[in-house]
């Protein structure tokens, strides 16, 4: 169940040693963070150890936390330098969806799932899918435009980029997200006839 | 063809100024290419939204407060105590000495002596009878603030273990 507390009250009780009120803001948080820590480590255990390492962080750092920003903006900026040290980390191949390669890697991948792919196969599945396919800062773009609430302005705060920049990478997303859903879908045509 | 994309995102998004908005309005309903894109990009900004979230294994807020809980529990005493009660005892030491030395400085007679030989022979220094403050009201005063300090740590204690049980 979600706590009835706003996000700052929550804090204020942290803060005063409420470590059930941390829990809650945790709750609230949680799918989220986890959501864009796949976003950059394309496996479960890895983005579980980024998401927990997040809030571990932010916990740690709650007092230094002004109000200036919403508190997801500010915990989505621990979220970006954290997965981005844990690429560091991990030297995680992070290549683009224009690579041909990846592209028949991801085709090979998709062939092996075929049990599942019945159930699944709805758009936003697909739509999943791309995502997943593109580059981590691209998805991260993605993600907190659509799923998280977030202006241009607070995107560009989280990941410390310019707004014009977070603008023009959405753009770019949003064309090779298309252009991936419109390569994908014609293939499960394809398969279906 | 990407500038008209970009302008149509652009007006998806709501980013156009007033005026902008406006020419899109009339460039959609006229103007073909337009139509047909608009309602392209308005479909697939429909299905991204539609993107679902991923939900994290069932212990992971446990295990992430069981992190917190043994940071806190290593942390070493001097951190774990409020910093204002420090500061509290502190001033009144620095209160109660500076008290003193006034009262003492105030007592003191600065009268110089006419002989030389020895400088500090001629100050004379009234040492008060302790005993009879002691027993007036500073000592009342003295007690009650030492029974409300007493009172508030104990608050203060009791709060954290209250905290630590609920959380537990």
């Amino acid at each position: 169940m979600q706590s009835k507390y706003t996000d700052t009250e929550l804090i204020a009780q942290s803060l005063a040693g409420n470590q059930a009120a941390y829990a809650d803001l945790m709750k609230r948080h949680q799918r989220f963070v986890f959501t864009l820590a796949l976003r950059f480590a394309k496996g479960r255990e890895d983005a579980e150890e980024i998401a927990q390492d997040c809030f571990v962080k932010a916990y740690r750092s709650l007092a230094n936390f002004n109000g200036e920003s919403k508190f997801s903006t500010w915990l989505y900026s621990i979220v970006y330098t954290t997965a981005m040290t844990f690429l560091r980390k991990k030297r995680v191949d992070t290549t683009s969806i224009d690579d041909e390669n990846t592209y028949i890697q991801l085709e090979n991948q998709s062939g092996g799932m075929d049990a599942n792919i019945a159930e699944q196969k709805s758009r936003s599945y697909y739509v999943n899918q791309a995502i997943d396919q593109l580059l981590p800062d691209d998805a991260m773009i993605i993600t907190l435009f659509y799923k998280g609430e977030q202006s241009l302005e607070e995107i560009g705060l989280a990941m410390g980029i310019e707004t014009n920049t977070v603008k023009v990478k959405l753009f770019r997303a949003r064309q090779r997200l298309k252009e991936r859903l419109e390569r994908t879908l014609k293939h499960e045509v394809n398969e279906l006839i | 063809m990407n500038g008209i994309e970009e302008k149509i995102w652009n007006y998806i998004d709501g980013n156009c100024s007033p005026e902008e908005q406006q020419a899109m309005d009339i460039l959609i309903a006229t103007d073909e290419v337009y139509k047909r894109k608009y309602h392209e990009l308005s479909k697939l900004n429909v299905e991204f939204s539609c993107m679902e979230l991923d939900e994290p294994s069932m212990g992971f807020s446990y295990k992430v407060m069981e992190t917190i809980r043994t940071e806190n529990a290593m942390k070493p005493l001097k951190a774990a105590i409020d910093k204002r009660i420090i500061k509290g005892i502190a001033a009144f030491f620095v209160v109660s000495i500076a008290a003193l030395l006034i009262f003492a400085l105030a007592n003191v007679s600065w009268t110089t002596p006419n002989s030389t030989s020895s400088m500090f022979s001629g100050i004379d220094i009234k040492v008060p009878q302790l005993g009879n403050y002691l027993n007036g009201n500073v000592l009342k005063v003295f007690i009650l603030f030492d029974i409300v300090l007493a009172l508030f740590l104990a608050d203060g204690y009791l709060r954290k273990k209250l905290n630590s049980r609920q959380t537990q």
